[in-house]
């Protein structure tokens, strides 16, 4: 318990003093995590309404595979970027791995299933009459959609903060892509693990809250879009 | 694009338009024609089609055939929204979007481009007509059904539309509301040279709104024409049973001094009448309130204040009675008797028979008279 104690206010003395390194991590954390939740929305908004409101040959099994995605364990996804982006893989060429990229593109894959599959199943379980109500009201097709995405926007926030969560918080896939080497690929989840490892608690307890307050802030946020205006 | 119609010409006119799906034809049609100024209502039970040709005429389901909107042929996928864009539709849901009433009735204005100050003006204008300008900083959620309809009509009358198609806009509001908006869009289309196409199963909505009726069963056309003329001569028995197997007849209500009231028939002839206010009405005469007797009734059936003389046109099996239609100098009411009834006045077509019946069984309905004159007509 003392060492509990101990650790925390460590940490506290930590924060407060404006440790850079910590601050550095905090920050290659968000800016990997915001990058790749960018592209997963940007990539999978569009992707789900066009799974929802469309239909094709194979649509059932596109979306099994989309919902496959949302539960792919992280460390799996590692592996598959790992072994696309090493030097004799199909992208070795471009030499990622290990660097901030390759954590990008693997919590890209991490969070678009979650983007695509969700903002999908809220587009299909809207009124099909709205739907029509919305063309008669004289949207040509990209108006009718966003003005979906508009009648959506509490589940789709809620699924841009699941896929946040899903990437600020994963180990696996960035310590396999990334390296987990300090002042270079190290992030959030990657140092407090090393930290703990070798003992240094009061630094991993350090990381630990600039984690939860990261996450606590961006879904503060995002909750107080999403309950805006309230529908009850 | 009103510049554009000629005068007279139809705003929408389908030829030989039909909507498929799954290799069953839906709803067909040869053919059917829109006038500015008129209301136009397509009646039938349900499952008739109504819906499925709404939304073919509105560009809203592809249909195969010939569809011509203010002169140009509708056929792509561009002209199916330019349509959509010069008219608007309400249906029996509200269908508001989750935003605030002013917001749903800008944003038809908005989707076509017009500026935000201008649609601000013009949504304003079309809660106050719609009496619910007091609801526009509301979310739809707080509002009643009737509140949320009411909007909803705002919505498409904010676009100023040449067409305005309404999809059973009334089925969902308890009666005192539905009559109370049904008011206020007649006064509406009264000052308006829109043309609107309104979709009911409701017999008395169609004839109180209604210039002209389409009556649809079975993804066809069964009749056309005149509000009037379409109740008071249905074409098929299956009709005549959807009106209720019911006589209309046309007329003009004027009140006696000593109290009574009588109904100068169109075709000649008179009837006691229940209490209406005077001026043109139609009446209804349900079967099951006609007595039909052998001879005049004695001074005991003087309550029978309406006594036709007639004879025996057609006999035909309603349920487990008996419908005698009786010709009386023009005028055909029917009447639902017993077989044994029918046994014992000896009756069978071409026999002469009188026809009585109580001057509360001429129900007086509501119907709208437009006074302005229509763009057009369908005769």
């Amino acid at each position: 318990m003392d060492l509990l104690w101990q650790g925390f206010l460590e940490a506290l003395r930590l924060l407060l003093g404006g440790d850079e390194a910590l601050y550095e991590i905090a920050l290659r954390s968000l800016w990997v995590s915001g990058l790749a939740l960018a592209c997963a929305v940007v990539v999978g908004v569009p992707l789900g309404g066009l799974i929802a409101l469309t239909s094709f040959p194979g649509r059932r099994l596109t979306v099994t595979f989309v919902n496959t995605g949302m539960a792919a364990p992280p460390v799996v996804v590692g592996l598959l970027v790992a072994l696309f982006l090493t030097r004799s893989g199909p992208l070795g060429q471009f030499r990622l791995l290990y660097s901030n990229w390759a954590m990008v593109i693997a919590q890209v894959i991490i969070a678009l299933p979650i983007v695509t599959g969700l903002s999908l199943a809220a587009l299909q379980q809207l009124d099909v009459g709205l739907r029509q109500q919305i063309a008669a009201l004289g949207a040509n097709r990209l108006q009718a959609f966003f003005y979906q995405l508009r009648e959506i926007r509490v589940a789709l926030l809620a699924a841009v903060m699941a896929a946040f969560g899903g990437v600020i918080s994963e180990v696996g896939a960035v310590m396999m892509v990334g390296g987990n080497i300090k002042g270079q690929t190290q992030v959030l989840t990657g140092a407090i693990v090393q930290e703990t490892r070798m003992g240094r608690f009061a630094n991993a307890i350090a990381l630990a809250i600039i984690l939860v307050t990261l996450a606590f802030t961006a879904n503060f946020v995002l909750t107080a879009i999403q309950q805006q205006g309230r529908r009850v | 694009m009103t510049e554009e119609l000629r005068a007279g010409a139809p705003v929408l006119e389908a030829r030989g338009l039909s909507v498929r799906r799954g290799g069953a034809t839906l709803v067909a049609v040869d053919e059917l024609a829109l006038y500015g100024g008129e209301v136009h209502v397509l009646l039938g039970p349900n499952g008739a089609g109504k819906s499925t040709l709404l939304h073919a005429l509105n560009g809203l389901e592809q249909a195969d055939g010939e569809l011509v909107f203010a002169g140009r042929p509708v056929r792509s996928g561009r002209d199916r929204l330019a349509l959509r864009r010069a008219t608007s539709a309400v249906f029996q849901k509200p269908h508001l979007l989750n935003t605030t009433v002013k917001a749903n009735v800008e944003s038809g204005l908005r989707l076509r481009g017009v500026e935000r100050a201008e649609a601000r003006r013009r949504a304003a204008s079309a809660l106050e007509l719609l009496r619910v300008g007091h609801l526009a900083g509301r979310r739809p959620v707080k509002l009643s059904g009737g509140e949320a309809q009411r909007v909803s009509i705002a919505r498409a009358l904010a676009v100023d539309p040449l067409v305005l198609f309404l999809d059973e806009p009334l089925a969902s509001l308890d009666p005192p509301t539905r009559r109370a908006l049904t008011d206020d869009l007649l006064r509406i289309f009264e000052r308006s040279s829109m043309a609107v196409i309104w979709v009911t199963h409701d017999r008395d909505e169609a004839l109180a709104v209604g210039d002209v009726i389409t009556y649809l069963e079975r993804g066809g056309v069964v009749q056309t024409g005149p509000a009037l003329d379409v109740f008071t001569r249905p074409a098929t028995a299956s009709f005549a049973e959807f009106l209720g197997l019911e006589t209309f007849l046309s007329g003009r209500v004027v009140h006696d001094p000593d109290g009574s009231t009588r109904l100068l028939l169109d075709g000649g002839g008179e009837l006691h009448c229940g209490d209406a206010p005077d001026g043109a009405a139609v009446v209804a005469v349900a079967p099951e309130d006609v007595v039909l007797l052998a001879r005049r009734p004695d001074e005991h059936g003087a309550s029978l204040r309406n006594v036709l003389e007639g004879t025996v046109k057609a006999v035909a099996p309603s349920g487990r009675l008996l419908r005698v239609d009786v010709d009386a100098g023009g005028l055909e009411i029917g009447a639902l008797i017993t077989r044994a009834a029918l046994d014992d006045l000896g009756l069978a077509v071409g026999s002469p028979v009188v026809a009585a019946f109580k001057a509360a069984a001429v129900h007086p309905l509501s119907r709208h008279e437009r006074q302005q004159p229509s763009a057009g007509n369908t005769e």
